[in-house]
């Protein structure tokens, strides 16, 4: 096929991509909408499991008389779950780990870099409370070892002792170590290698499915215009530009 | 419909207009034989199609999976070529079948590929419009030309080649002995045949569809290309409280305040708190109206205490069941009467059925709702029969939902009566489920069938 074939071609293509994108009404769209077969145990599984791996576990179990629905998960084990999260959210460490071990051993033993972070988190904790001599011991015994065995354990090792070095923590270059958000991303690291220990998906399904939403509507742009949700706590259908 | 409109409500006017006939044709969609989008499944080739082949030029062996070009060709058109009984599935997200080159022959002239319903039975697979063929004597690609371009290694004897189509990039892909040789845009929609061609001399190959394991890793393959997808619609993001503000109107809508109240709670000692933008702040009126009542009346028909609901909604709304014929009282009479058949009061539910139910036999919509309820009696064990549904628990929260709703749409306030029957969860999903349909269909029904179902389902493995 000559040169000028196929950019000839191309443009063709490009040409019909431009007019031939499809439009369907607000009433065409409304009907397809009406015609999907949604079943209530379907929407309630969903809410249940929401509020089951986000730990809601009183929701859930009023969830479960109200309406009816199953957890798909022990609810006596979120009780446990949502103890060591806590723990870790209120700098509890050591508490967090033994509680984690009271659930299951297996969990620290197998996850190398979750018992890292926790450690790390503990050491964190020490330097906040000004236990310098306790820290420099622990960083010493606990995460010096493993420091040797991990670069990236190494690394993140020598960013938490750096904060040692600074009188004032709170304007130093790793003072974000001591944030409040560093207790949340360890906390969501342990209660995710939790649930996946108990065969259990650690993030809930429902905003994956709006996130799922969002991509279909992309994709649909590219062949045609229809009635679109922009916003999903609305729920409202927007008429399609024309 | 005629365009004619009787002002007078006569009887025997269809309930279209009733909102609560939403939920009588939910109950009917939860029957055995509300059909499940379960036609998905598709036939998939098992064999070499012998009736449609370049016969003459090859023998195909009494299993139909191996070819053996069996003359001396003397030009380009005796090619001996052949396709499968049946065309590639497309409502998968991966087709593909393989060949083994048990003999590349004189010539090794042996073409993989896959062609149309229409394509010339003398021809290599590439040499025809809509057709596209890997070639093991010159590695070449052909589609639609009689000219290849430079593609993957050549084939011959003891060589695994495969064909595929993924029809969620449209392309055709090759392989060989188990790796992938490369991948083209696949311009067709027509359904398409796997072939395969031998043109010289005792050149002679077996194919393998699926019948035995694949020489390529077609599981990790199609695992990949799903991840592909996977990894896209993970790095979109969703507004942060989106999910919970979600679950939160959907606890408002259909009633389940206790949840509501236990959700509230524990979400006020969350680390960090939930904050929540209050500025819709008549929607949330809106949504919290009658909510007491409302789980009230759900509480009670999910315990099978049709009358007390009856009473209750009597009292609070008399309105809703004014009229005797309207859905809503279809609804709760029908329950009424599944609950006797549940406890076996048998004789007092014909009895109810007769004053109750009967005037609904001839009612378009109710009809077979009626006639599953009433058959129900015929049944010693009315659980295990096919009309076994009525009694399960889903039941009874598709009449609480029909309350609910009927609930809702006395508030003064409602300006759509969408808002009131669906919750803004359902409306999500019914978007999702419409999207990915529209999309697939525009790509001519190829690709992964969407099913929220499965997704649902998915990735919980039973314990406990």
């Amino acid at each position: 096929m000559s040169l000028f074939w196929i950019v000839f071609r191309q443009l063709a293509e490009i040409e019909a991509m431009a007019t031939s994108k499809k439009l369907i009404t607000r009433e065409e769209w409304e009907k397809k909408l009406n015609d999907v077969k949604i079943r209530k145990e379907d929407m309630n599984k969903l809410v249940m499991n929401f509020l089951v791996t986000e730990g809601y576990v009183d929701a859930a179990e009023k969830f479960q008389k109200e309406s009816g629905t199953e957890p798909d998960i022990d609810l006596a084990t979120i009780t446990d779950r949502m103890a060591v999260k806590k723990a870790v959210q209120c700098g509890n460490v050591e508490d967090a780990i033994e509680k984690v071990n009271d659930l299951n051993p297996e969990i620290l033993d197998t996850n190398p870099q979750l018992f890292f972070h926790l450690q790390q988190q503990r050491l964190i904790e020490l330097i906040r409370n000004g236990k310098v001599e306790e820290a420099l011991e622990f960083a010493q015994e606990e995460l010096a070892p493993r420091g040797e065995e991990n670069q990236s354990f190494l690394e993140e090792l020598e960013r938490t002792v750096a904060l040692l070095a600074f009188e004032d923590v709170s304007n130093c270059p790793v003072g974000e170590l001591l944030d409040i958000s560093q207790r949340l991303k360890t906390a969501s690291e342990v209660n995710a290698a939790i649930l996946t220990s108990q065969s259990h998906e650690k993030d809930p399904k429902l905003p994956s499915l709006l996130k799922m939403l969002i991509w279909a509507q992309n994709q649909l742009d590219e062949k045609a215009a229809y009635p679109r949700i922009n916003d999903l706590s609305t729920a409202m259908l927007e008429d399609p530009a024309v | 419909m005629s365009s004619t409109t009787t002002t007078n409500s006569s009887n025997s006017a269809p309930p279209a207009q009733d909102p609560a006939s939403y939920f009588v044709d939910l109950l009917r969609h939860s029957s055995p034989w509300a059909a499940e989008d379960s036609h998905d499944r598709e036939d998939e080739p098992t064999e070499l199609n012998t009736l449609n082949s370049s016969g003459g030029f090859l023998v195909v062996s009494t299993d139909k999976l191996s070819v053996k070009y069996a003359s001396v060709n003397l030009h380009g058109h005796d090619v001996g070529v052949i396709q499968a009984n049946k065309p590639a599935p497309v409502k998968r997200l991966v087709y593909y079948f393989e060949i083994f080159v048990k003999s590349g022959g004189a010539k090794g002239q042996i073409a993989i590929g896959f062609t149309n319903e229409s394509f010339k039975m003398r021809r290599q697979p590439g040499w025809e419009a809509n057709s596209c063929g890997y070639h093991g004597d010159d590695g070449h690609l052909y589609r639609g030309q009689g000219k290849g371009e430079p593609f993957g290694p050549t084939y011959t004897t003891n060589d695994t080649v495969g064909a595929g189509i993924n029809y969620a990039s449209q392309e055709f892909f090759f392989t060989k002995n188990g790796v992938v040789v490369g991948a083209v845009y696949k311009e067709t929609k027509a359904p398409l045949f796997p072939t395969v061609a031998v043109h010289s001399q005792n050149e002679e190959v077996e194919v393998n569809f699926g019948q035995r394991p694949f020489a390529f890793d077609i599981k990790e393959y199609e695992m990949q290309e799903s991840m592909k997808q996977q990894t896209a619609i993970g790095k979109i993001s969703v507004p942060p409280n989106v999910s919970y503000e979600l679950v939160r109107s959907y606890l408002q809508h259909y009633g389940y305040e206790d949840t509501l109240n236990a959700f509230d709670l524990a979400s006020k000692s969350t680390v960090p708190p939930i904050y929540i933008a209050q500025e819709n702040g008549s929607d949330e009126q809106d949504i919290l109206f009658a909510l007491t009542q409302r789980k009230t009346l759900r509480q009670l028909i999910r315990n099978g205490e049709i009358d007390e609901a009856m009473s209750k909604l009597r009292e609070w709304y008399p309105q809703i069941l004014q009229d005797e014929k309207s859905a809503t009282c279809f609804l709760l009479h029908s329950q009424k009467f599944i609950e006797l058949v549940r406890v076996g009061a048998l004789e007092e539910a014909v009895k109810y059925g007769r004053i109750e139910l009967a005037r609904f036999f001839d009612y378009p919509g109710f009809e077979s709702l009626v006639q599953d309820c009433v058959a129900l009696l015929a049944f010693e064990h009315p659980q295990e029969s096919s009309f076994g549904y009525l009694l399960d628990d889903s039941q009874r929260e598709i009449v609480a939902d029909a309350v609910n709703a009927m609930i809702l749409l006395t508030n003064p306030n409602v300006k759509d009566l969408q808002g009131c029957l669906r919750s803004h969860l359902e409306r999500l999903l019914r978007q999702l489920t419409v999207c990915c349909l529209e999309r697939r269909s525009l790509n001519g029904d190829q690709g992964e069938a969407f099913h929220l179902r499965r997704i649902l389902n998915s990735g919980k493995k039973a314990k406990c």
